[in-house]
């Protein structure tokens, strides 16, 4: 679907653990036609100041609603945070290209790093019924689950925490590791998201054990449409830039060089 | 109303225009954007060479406005004509070619490579870009430069040029004559301004290339001075760029002595902004007693 922009009503929007807001907006076609990975560039108000967009995942969509998750970090983000039911925000979108669904035979593993989960929540819709599909995700602590406790657990998200505080008590791509051991025999594709180190790491493992993974990239957008380059990722054989908005934000992780300063 | 205007004896279905480098090559918007609200689409600037353009991030905010350092990213004359003209809205808008380059021979080789396009309508001459280190800059400064570049150009086509100066001089109003003496039919006045933006957690700049062009609403009011600085000096049109966002930013251009107004920067926060713009721009004429946009140009009561 060509993108286009909605002044979308907002159902709810509540703080779900420090500082992480979920934002469910009823969409007119965005949510009905998007697919799991795309995107959709956000206003923050109706002035200028800040003057982008925030560039957010599409979460999970159940008819026209569409969940945003979002973490608050600067002005952009707070000013969403502020934002009431009943009031609107305007969305560009569906943009970028979504992550491509597994071979018949394949056996998915969605790897999350924080809010990074967010695409993978949508993805894990489209995988549940049909798919053979395990969920992992790594967050810092407990306190700071990017989704509810209970969707983690009717999810049967696999979660890995730096502290220990909830789950494995280690790095998602150790959790990772020990699944690619457990599905030795069988064909996995690997879907990331996350941050930029763990989305080096899985680039690692990939390399190691030649296994294909999509990743989605955060970088910073101006148009959001593939029309002003600002968004540039390194592409691994050197000859210039990809666009995130435009050609990602899913890779395969393959296309990108992910060498720190490469991406951002 | 009658929102069209004449310049340089072409007729513009409104005076609205797309900045070079905010629009792409006229087909990404496409989906978001009403064609019939524009009375011309400026393309992203293209070289000789490709380019792969600067060391991201590219992007970064300040106050109010943006900071780019895209460093011209382009796919070269030779693919652009092989692959983006077919997707340029000819038939709807009148199109115009920014082209760039680090020297006379650089301008002259796509300009005649360009001639071969049939509807184009002209041709803007970014001489101004602060994001390249040979050319732009150096040339966006230097008087002797820009009339060579616009000399050499004007020699080789009849079609429309538009000659795009930077703000980053004291005085706008010697490169305006000069351009003009050199040939150009109008002006595009400014490109970004030099800025710079810094991480103070990590101590690092916001933008792999340090430094990169100022644009959004903090830049308007530098850009209105140099509008009415050089229609002043000069009897060509001018298409005003920098930090509109709204109808009455459009107005004051106008009213400065623009007759072409570029939206930039505001297409990524609003791309719905041209149409908003002309409702806005018509709202105050029928408040006014404007008739003709076109009264309005130069229109300013000093
Ligand atoms: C395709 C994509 C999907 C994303 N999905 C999500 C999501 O689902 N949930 C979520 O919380 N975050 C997501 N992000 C990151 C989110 O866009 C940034 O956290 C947000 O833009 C920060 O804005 P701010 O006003 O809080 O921060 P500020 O620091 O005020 O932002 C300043 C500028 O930098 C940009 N910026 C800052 N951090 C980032 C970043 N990490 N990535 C891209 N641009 C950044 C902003 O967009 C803005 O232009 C996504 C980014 C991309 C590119
Ligand atoms: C991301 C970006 C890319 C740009 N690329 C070009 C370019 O290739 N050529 C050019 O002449 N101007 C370029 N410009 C400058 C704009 O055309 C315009 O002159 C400037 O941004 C000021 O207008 P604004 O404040 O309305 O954006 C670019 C601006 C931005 C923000
Ligand atoms: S954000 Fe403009 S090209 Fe990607």
């Amino acid at each position: 679907m060509q993108p286009v922009s909605e002044a979308c009503e907002i159902i709810s929007n509540t703080e779900t653990s420090t500082d992480t807001w979920e934002m469910t907006v009823e969409t007119k076609k965005i949510a009905s036609e998007c697919k799991p990975g795309q995107f959709v560039h956000v206003r923050t108000g109706s002035g200028f100041n800040p003057f982008l967009r925030r560039p957010l995942s599409i979460g999970p969509c159940n008819g026209n609603r569409l969940r945003l998750i979002f973490i608050v970090r600067g002005e952009g983000t707070r000013l969403l945070a502020e934002m009431q039911a009943g009031e609107f925000v305007d969305l560009v979108g569906p943009l970028g290209n979504p992550y491509q669904l597994p071979d018949n035979d394949e056996v998915a593993i969605l790897v999350g790093g924080g809010i990074g989960v967010v695409p993978l929540l949508i993805l894990s819709d489209y995988l549940s019924q049909e798919k053979e599909n395990h969920f992992l995700l790594g967050v810092r602590s407990h306190d700071l689950l990017p989704v509810l406790p209970d969707e983690i657990e009717l999810r049967g998200i696999e979660v890995a925490s730096d502290d220990g505080s909830i789950g494995f008590k280690g790095l998602v791509t150790n959790l990772l590791e020990s699944k690619l051991n457990d599905l030795r025999d069988r064909s996995v594709r690997i879907y990331g998201c996350g941050p930029e180190p763990m989305t080096r790491a899985i680039k690692e493992i990939c390399m190691k054990r030649k296994v294909p993974a999509q990743v989605s990239l955060e970088v910073p957008m101006g148009c959001g449409v593939g029309a002003c380059q600002s968004c540039a990722v390194l592409r691994e054989d050197g000859v210039g830039y990809l666009l995130v908005c435009k050609d990602g934000p899913v890779f395969d992780i393959n296309d990108v060089d992910l060498t720190p300063g490469g991406s951002s | 109303m009658n929102m069209s205007i004449t310049m340089a004896e072409m007729s513009f279905r409104t005076p609205l225009l797309t900045g070079s480098g905010t629009f792409g090559y006229g087909d990404e918007f496409k989906s978001l954007v009403d064609y019939n609200t524009l009375g011309g689409i400026v393309t992203k600037s293209v070289s000789l060479e490709p380019r792969a353009g600067n060391k991201p991030p590219r992007i970064c905010e300040t106050s109010g406005g943006i900071i780019n350092s895209i460093g011209l990213a382009n796919p070269g004359v030779d693919s652009f004509i092989a692959n983006k003209v077919s997707l340029l809205p000819i038939d709807e808008t009148r199109v115009f070619l920014s082209v760039v380059g680090n020297s006379v021979e650089d301008f002259l080789a796509v300009v005649d490579k360009f001639e071969t396009i049939a509807d184009i309508s002209g041709y803007e001459l970014n001489v101004s870009c602060p994001n390249v280190k040979r050319g732009g800059l150096e040339i966006g400064g230097d008087q002797d430069a820009v009339a060579a570049i616009v000399k050499a150009v004007r020699a080789i086509t009849k079609r429309f040029i538009s000659v795009k100066l930077t703000p980053n001089q004291t005085s706008i109003a010697p490169m305006a004559q000069a351009a003009v003496d050199a040939g150009a039919d109008a002006l595009t006045l400014v490109n970004t301004l030099i800025g710079m933006a810094i991480d103070t957690e990590k101590q690092r700049p916001l933008l792999g290339n340090v430094t990169g062009g100022f644009s959004g609403p903090p830049l308007k009011p530098v850009a209105l001075a140099k509008v009415w600085q050089a229609a002043q000096v000069v009897d060509v049109p001018i298409w005003a760029s920098g930090g509109m966002v709204n109808g009455i930013d459009c107005i004051e251009f106008l009213l400065a002595g623009a007759s072409g107004l570029q939206l930039g920067s505001v297409l990524f926060t609003d791309p719905f902004s041209p149409q908003r713009v002309l409702n806005e721009m018509e709202e105050y004429c029928s408040h006014h007693g404007v008739a003709e946009i076109s009264e309005l140009v130069g229109a300013l009561k000093v």
